[in-house]
């Protein structure tokens, strides 16, 4: 990786290198060829020029006096410069006075032409009027090797070799240089990838050199350290949040446990509570059931000696046995009704649907006949239907209604309404009187067993029969309340399930403790 | 019919050959004359061998008319060193002054050591044509070398004449007897 990195870096260095090498080599090249060219351009000809000059002057003569010898002569000279192909005079009459040439088959212009320096293909042509004493006495005709290709082409091959030269120099240089390029480079990307590799942010950097380079080492490494210190920070507050976790863990595992050892407690304390409930209400039965075998035999005995000796009992006494028998009766009733709130507490609820309002009718029509004398006024609402247990349910309209009954009876014109208020599923019943009413402040006692909000000599009661009412609605998993007024008559709500929620299976746990 | 072509040619000969020798010695006058205006151009004179700065400059021509009568003819319209060319043909014993080249022809040429005796140290090229002529004096001398004109220069005498002879001049002499 590193020395991957490494190996393309120096690529493109030594790649940058040989470019900028190259680039200077082939300019400086080609200006030099340029300007040599150029010069040699220039100097060939005035060269040629002056050599014309110079063989016209000598010829001169030789023209003027005609003796070709001498020109001939001249021209001879020319063998010492092998640039010079051909050469020759031309007299004024344009006639050839003398010619050389170093092959014998050279052609010769036939006219001489006026000054003029020409190039042809590879020749340089030079005319040169030979003028004397302000006459021309003929023309100097040179025919010269024109070498510009030619140096052109060595100076080609020259500079390739000289580019092949230098850029060999330019590579073995560079490749030299760029190692105390690349070296701290190198440490550097060697310290990244052992940092990458073993997440050791300890590592460092070394600076080898004060440049650029130096400046990275140096950043790298204030990188290096404020990485690790971030990673330290991080990896205490991952330490820091784990352990909250696991405290969390464990809280919430405690939490559990204490709630299992709640619920566990819980189901204990209800079994040997439901046991000792069973056990009381069995008590409470067994007590009052054997109690009224002795109440009877109080109350059949004390009939027996009013009936079987009316003379013999003095008055006071008889009015003394009445009254044993009215608080025999008293206690007859306690203790049926006691068994009564026992029996609702007992057995397996029955299941059934039930027509609440024709319970009210049955109940009503009882009391009517019970009380002839009483003319109350009562309203029982139609087609009210409960899912329940009928008989329980009945003793429950029989203690509501029967409360009615008894508190309106101070009242001018007694009313009782029985009537059903639907919320959904749930159905709230409710009996409305308008007779004594209560205090508000004494609901809380109203449906406790042997409470009583008025006297006995006002109203006649043993103080169970809420009480039970209230144990049979929780058995069906409902709720009873009271809204009153004193003076201004009762309403007692009680809740049941609708007999198509309870058909739905929807089981209401059911208030057993209760 | 060899013999007849034979003596045919030789007909044409006797008949030709005058002809071709006037022909030649009108050629030789025409080539003379040239080279004499010609040699100006390689010969420098003292300043003080012209009058004026446009004085021409003078040719005389000694026992050689029909070298006079060419160079009439052609130096119209030439110059030497810039000036204008003017011929004159010489009588014997006739003053020298004002020349500046004197041409003597062979039929003078028992004269040549009395004229160069006349001269005393006057800028006056002197050229003939005759063998001998160059020990006698003259400063050059045409010979005949192979049917061409061509000339022997010497030096001293034109030295004494204060007379200078270009190099370049003297690269085409035939023979040159320095100074």
């Amino acid at each position: 990786m590193a020395a991957l990195v490494y190996r393309s870096v120096q690529r493109k260095l030594l790649r940058a290198v040989l470019l900028s090498t190259l680039a200077a080599l082939l300019v400086a090249i080609a200006a030099m060829v340029a300007y040599d060219l150029a010069l040699y351009h220039r100097s060939w000809i005035a060269d040629l020029r002056t050599q014309a000059e110079l063989l016209g002057r000598s010829s001169a003569p030789a023209l003027a006096f005609d003796d070709a010898r001498v020109a001939q002569e001249n021209l001879n000279l020319l063998r010492y410069r092998q640039q010079v192909r051909a050469a020759a005079i031309y007299s004024a009459n344009g006639r050839r006075f003398a010619s050389y040439a170093i092959d014998p088959a050279q052609s010769f212009p036939a006219l001489p032409e006026p000054d003029a320096v020409r190039i042809d293909g590879d020749d340089l042509i030079v005319f040169s009027r030979i003028i004397n004493d302000r006459e021309i006495l003929g023309t100097v005709y040179l025919r010269a090797e024109y070498e510009l290709y030619d140096r052109l082409f060595a100076y080609l091959g020259i500079a390739a070799l000289l580019l092949v030269v230098a850029m060999a120099v330019a590579f073995v240089l560079s490749r030299r240089l760029q190692r105390a390029v690349m070296q701290p480079l190198l440490a550097i990307a060697n310290i990244a990838r052992e940092v990458t590799e073993k997440r050791n942010y300890a590592l460092r950097a070394q600076k080898l050199s004060e440049d650029e380079i130096g400046q990275l080492a140096e950043s790298f490494n204030t990188m290096l350290a404020e990485i690790g210190r971030a990673t330290r920070d991080l990896e205490a507050s991952n330490r820091e949040a784990a352990r909250e976790v696991s405290e969390r863990r464990r809280a919430e595992e405690e939490v559990l446990r204490l709630n299992a050892e709640l619920e566990q407690r819980v189901r204990e304390r209800t079994a040997q509570l439901e046991y000792t409930n069973g056990e009381l209400e069995a008590f409470c039965y067994s007590v009052s059931h054997d109690l009224r075998a002795p109440l009877r035999a109080i109350d059949g005995f004390s009939q027996a000696l009013l009936e079987d000796f009316p003379a013999d009992v003095p008055e006071d006494a008889r009015r003394y046995l009445n009254r044993i028998r009215t608080s025999t009766l008293r206690m007859a009733q306690l203790i049926e009704d006691l068994l009564n709130l026992s029996r609702v507490s007992r057995g397996e609820l029955l299941h059934q649907e039930v027509d609440v309002a024709e319970i009210a009718r049955q109940v009503v029509q009882d009391l009517r006949h019970r009380e002839p004398g009483r003319n109350v006024e009562v309203s029982i609402w139609d087609s009210m239907h409960a899912h329940g247990d009928s008989k329980l349910l009945r003793v429950a309209l029989e203690n509501l209604i029967g409360n009615s009954w008894k508190f309106s009876s101070k009242a001018e014109h007694p009313q009782i309404e029985i009537g059903l208020l639907r919320d959904g599923s749930k159905n709230t019943f409710f009996v409305r009187d308008n007779g004594a009413g209560f205090d508000m402040a004494y609901a809380n006692k109203l449906f406790g067993a042997f409470q009583r909000l008025h006297s006995v000599n006002e109203f006649q009661g043993t103080g169970i029969g809420l009480a039970t009412v209230q144990r049979i609605i929780h058995r069906h998993g409902g709720r009873a309340w009271a809204d009153a007024k004193p003076g201004k008559g009762a309403v007692f709500f009680f809740t049941l399930e609708s007999s198509a929620a309870a058909s739905a299976g929807l089981r209401v746990p059911q208030s057993e403790a209760a | 019919m060899g013999l007849v072509i034979h003596r045919l040619l030789l007909l044409l000969a006797c008949v030709a050959l005058p002809a071709i020798a006037l022909a030649n010695r009108t050629a030789e006058a025409q080539i003379k004359a040239a080279f004499l205006y010609k040699f100006g151009g390689f010969v420098e004179w003292p300043a003080h061998a012209f009058e004026r700065p446009d004085s021409p400059f003078t040719i005389g021509v000694l026992g050689a008319d029909a070298v006079a009568t060419e160079l009439e003819r052609v130096v119209p319209g030439r110059t030497v060193q810039g000036r204008p060319i003017a011929v004159r043909k010489v009588k014997r014993g006739e003053s020298l002054a004002g020349l500046h080249l004197l041409f003597v022809g062979v039929a003078e040429s028992a004269r040549i050591g009395e004229m160069v005796g006349g001269l005393k140290g006057q800028p006056l090229l002197l050229v003939t044509e005759s063998e001998n002529a160059l020990a006698q004096g003259s400063m050059i001398n045409f010979v005949a070398v192979e049917d061409k004109v061509r000339f022997d220069v010497a030096l001293p005498p034109a030295e004494r004449g204060q007379l200078k002879i270009s190099a370049r001049l003297l690269a085409v002499a035939r023979k040159v007897i320095p100074g």
